[in-house]
């Protein structure tokens, strides 16, 4: 049985013309940790406050364990928060604030300080017991706020962007930790975020939204290898999956693509024929473009000149015109890479990897 | 706090031996500090000198410690002295509790909050003299609504000459001041509720914490510092009092309302000794006072300590 | 919040807004009224309401001169004040010197002094200047006693200016008089608009310096002058309530236009 279950949750807020959470349906499993993704104002965060009862719920219904708590108060959900911005008792010490749920909830003292301790010690926070929050670094604030969730061991544990706060090398270190928290604890946890890194990593499943819509949920990797539309397949990845538009010109039994100048004939095995004219955008990610053309498998030629090369040292990303289309097609190749910008060359596409989206944006089906 | 404006090619004006620009300094802050020395500090000083002496119209006579001496017997002196600090200490409880709870009534999303904020703020842009005559008429004895309302709601009993009954004339000037600042208060503890962290309030909201624990838990303590600084304030300000006094009693009846404001102020120009080294001997007590009750206030509350987050 | 929670609060704030308006209310019904119609009912609404005497207040009871006298005092007063008081906000603020913070401190702590300790050597030094019961004498003891609160408003404000933003000028090749009234004071004006709108309010009800430093006629600010008025027409009740509106009419027009600004202003600091 799923723990928390939200039935085409709405919320508007007074006077707004659209709502900023609308209709969203998710059922998030015991243990899992869910990541509600997407870029600012898509209504990840709204929602997250629902589930919290820190937000009204305008339509729809939410369940925690099977028992709907739309009208239950935010401190009866057996839910605990870690905020953006940490909301430490700036006059309590870390011990203090750690401890002030267990005591509201009147908890034995003795159980208090076990847990306390416990969580403390878990965090590395021990010998900062006394400190009061000015006195600590972001990242110490970061764990006082996470330790304060754990010692109230709540049925779900919510984040609204715990990491956007902190330094990147810390960034980096606390995802780690939280993995490894969640694995430890076998909570269920849901996180939000507008950082796709996060919420690859972290994620059992994804829930991406835009537009206060719930666009795709999935496994990570799901997500990633067949998204349901452009906007799901330009967000995840870096460089971002290259969307090209083209167009259907009927030849070869309708699987001719005409992408600027060059045509593309997509292999009869995973796809069905499109109509002649119709309007379509090709997606390959970078990882599927190459310099060379490698033998065995189906691929795409397209002849280019590079606009751009930026070295990473593990890796080379190029950024390469193709005549007739705007946008330069990114390709992700080896460190080895010799070419330098204004070179002609011919970039190969995996077609094995190619998505192909509709006018509409969202993804055509391979045949069956 | 002060920056370092150096000019341009400092260091070279360094080497000249010309490191600050003294001359612009000077010019900027000699203004203010003539009028200073001029109205505020020689003044003072020359009001320290005059508690020395017998100050006559055209003489002026040393007599040590004559004045402090008197001033030590003098009864209407250390009545008035009391009643200013009564005064004082009861005013800001006063008025910063029932400021308190306006506040957090505003606080609480009340619909017309902002219309409830500025009404409630007109009392104090009022001068004392127009509040003093208008509280003259509420509390008189025939026609006034305090009693007229007590007579309608058939409690005539307890209609009575507020400001001539020397049991009932101090508390009921100290209610006119309550009545002007307790908006005041209201606004400050409003903006010092809305400046509170929203995300720790609704954290406390997650901790299990009801209206009545937020506020003991969370809200109480983080305004605390204003709260103080608005009782330090308010105290300071009804120290001084005179002007309310002044338009209303007079200090009447029998010292009831004497402060040492209006007591100073009748010894120096309505005496008919027309010394002023007495008033000066008053004044220069009293400021020591002041000063001492007020960095008493300040040492207790801690005030320098600050709420960092 | 339920229903029942919020009408009783409603209430509670509807009754304490009759308690903190009621008395100006009823102050504004008298001034219409003449004074035997307010002995038979003192708290019928004016019907007629008898605007004349609004006129006959301003013209035969003097309150012309003492509004004049205000006018030019207070005017004078918050125009040197603004002066000189940002010139002093200003070099302390911005510039670092030994005796910068002494001179604050020096500055700021005079606003805990009770009056009395400077009121009766002013009146002695007023005397002997020949400035005693004179306009100029009691326009500049008003800054005086402003000044330190100005400063205090200003520095804070003139501290937070980004040094860059002086640096730039410096470069610029401008002197430090033509900085500070280029850059800093209409940076600051915000702040300053705030210090002359609480400066005025201020000085426009202050009473004690001018009962001690003014005693001819010709030279009242309107609390003596209404003080004046009761002191002579005790039970005249209509006049006295026409006379306290007039005093309080500019405050209201200030406080309709500025109320915010007002509100900044008057409790600027108190907030930590």
């Amino acid at each position: 049985m799923a723990v928390v279950t939200l039935d085409k949750l709405t919320k508007v807020y007074d006077r707004a013309h659209l709502p900023a959470a609308d209709a969203v349906s998710l059922d998030v499993q015991h243990g899992e940790f869910m990541v509600l993704l997407g870029p600012s104002g898509c209504g990840k965060t709204t929602t997250l406050r629902m589930i919290a009862g820190l937000e009204s719920i305008s339509a729809g219904t939410l369940s925690i364990d099977g028992r709907v708590v739309n009208q239950v108060p935010a401190k009866d959900r057996d839910i605990a928060m870690v905020f953006q911005s940490y909301a430490l008792y700036p006059h309590m010490t870390v011990k203090d604030n750690l401890a002030f749920g267990l005591k509201r909830r009147s908890i034995q003292r003795a159980e208090i300080e076990r847990r306390v301790v416990a969580v403390a010690d878990t965090l590395g926070l021990s010998g900062l017991l006394d400190r009061k929050p000015h006195a600590l670094s972001g990242g110490q604030r970061q764990r006082v706020a996470l330790g304060r969730a754990i010692v109230r061991d709540p049925k779900v544990f919510l984040f609204d962007e715990p990491l956007s706060n902190l330094d990147a090398a810390l960034r980096v270190s606390t995802r780690g930790e939280l993995a490894k928290l969640h694995r430890r604890l076998g909570a269920t946890m849901i996180y939000v975020t507008h950082d796709q890194v996060e919420a690859m990593t972290l994620g059992s499943r994804i829930c991406i939204m835009n537009g206060g819509k719930v666009v795709q949920v999935g496994a990570p990797l799901d997500v990633y290898q067949h998204p349901a539309n452009t906007f799901v397949a330009a967000f995840l990845g870096n460089p971002p999956m290259n969307l090209l538009p083209g167009r259907a010109t009927g030849e070869h039994g309708g699987l001719t693509v005409q992408i600027g100048e060059a045509t593309i004939v997509l292999p009869s095995d995973k796809w069905a024929p499109l109509p002649a004219g119709a309007a379509v955008t090709l997606g390959i990610r970078p990882e599927s473009v190459s310099e060379q053309v490698a033998n065995g498998g189906a691929f795409a030629t397209l002849p280019a000149e590079i606009a751009q090369v930026e070295l990473l040292g593990a890796e080379t990303i190029l950024a390469a015109r193709i005549p007739g289309v705007e946008r330069d097609v990114m390709a992700r190749v080896g460190a080895t890479s010799k070419l330098k910008v204004g070179a002609r060359c011919t970039l190969s596409l995996d077609l094995s990897a190619m998505h192909l989206f509709d006018a509409a944006g969202d993804a055509l089906a391979h045949k069956a | 706090m002060a920056r370092d404006v150096m000019p341009a090619g400092a260091e070279s004006l360094r080497e000249q031996g010309l490191a600050k620009p003294w001359g612009t300094i000077i010019a900027f802050l000699l203004p203010a500090l003539t009028i200073y020395v001029a109205f505020t500090a020689y003044p003072a000083l020359r009001t320290l000198w005059n508690s020395f002496h017998k100050v006559l119209p055209r003489r002026e006579e040393a007599i040590g410690l004559a004045n402090y001496i008197e001033l030590a017997r003098d009864d209407i002196f250390w009545r008035a002295v009391r009643n200013t600090i009564m005064w004082a200490c009861t005013s800001p409880l006063v008025e910063v509790s029932v400021a308190l709870v306006l506040a957090l009534a505003l606080y609480a999303k009340v619909p017309g909050a902002r219309f409830f904020r500025v009404a409630w703020f007109t009392p104090v842009l009022m001068s004392y003299i127009v509040v003093g005559i208008l509280w003259l008429w509420i509390y008189n004895y025939d026609w006034g609504p305090v009693n007229v309302a007590l007579r309608a709601l058939g409690l005539g009993y307890f209609a009575m000459p507020w400001l001539g009954d020397p049991k009932t004339a101090l508390p009921s000037l100290i209610f006119v001041t309550s009545w002007m600042w307790v908006g005041f208060n209201m606004v400050v503890l409003l903006a010092a509720l809305h400046s509170l962290p929203r995300e720790v309030i609704e954290a406390a909201e997650l901790d299990n914490c009801g209206w009545g624990g937020k506020l003991v838990f969370v809200i109480l303590p983080l305004i605390r510092a204003t709260l103080l600084n608005l009782i330090v304030l308010s105290f300071i300000g009804k120290m001084k009092i005179f002007d309310l006094v002044w338009i209303t009693t007079k200090g009447n009846p029998l010292w009831a309302t004497e402060t040492v404001s209006t007591y100073v102020y009748k010894r120096a120009f309505e005496w008919t000794t027309f010394d002023l080294g007495y008033p000066s001997t008053i004044a220069a007590v009293w400021f020591v006072i002041v000063l001492a009750t007020v960095l008493t206030l300040t040492w207790v509350f801690r005030l320098r300590e600050k709420l960092e987050y | 919040m339920s229903a029942l929670k919020r009408a009783i609060l409603l209430l509670l704030l509807t009754f304490y807004t009759c308690f903190a308006a009621g008395p100006f209310v009823w102050a504004a019904m008298l001034s219409l009224r003449t004074t035997t119609e307010i002995h038979r009912n003192h708290f019928a609404l004016p019907r007629p309401a008898h605007w004349e005497k609004f006129p006959e207040a301003w013209f035969n009871s003097n309150y012309s001169v003492y509004f004049a006298n205000s006018t030019q005092i207070v005017i004078s007063a918050v125009l040197i004040l603004t002066l000189v008081g940002s010139m002093a906000a200003h070099c302390l603020a911005r510039y670092r010197f030994r005796l910068n913070r002494v001179i604050y401190f020096i500055l700021f702590s005079t606003i805990i002094f009770p009056p009395q300790i400077t009121i009766i050597s002013l009146f002695q030094i007023l005397v002997q200047y020949g400035l005693y019961n004179s306009k100029i004498g009691l326009t500049l003891v008003y800054v005086a006693i402003q000044l330190p609160l100005t400063i205090y408003i200003l520095e804070s404000f003139f501290a937070r200016i980004p040094s860059d933003l002086f640096d730039a000028a410096r470069i610029d090749g401008y002197s430090d008089w033509e900085i500070f009234w280029r850059v800093s004071f209409p940076i600051a004006l915000p702040a300053i608009s705030t210090t002359v709108i609480l400066n005025f309010i201020l000085l426009w009800n202050e009473f004690l310096y001018a009962v001690v430093l003014i005693t001819e006629e010709a030279n009242r600010t309107l609390p003596l002058g209404i003080q004046r008025f009761i002191g002579d027409s005790q039970e005249d009740v209509g006049m006295i309530a026409t006379g306290l509106m007039i005093a309080i009419i500019p405050v209201v027009v200030v406080y309709a236009f500025f109320s915010e600004k007002l509100i900044q202003g008057m409790t600027a600091g108190a907030v930590k």
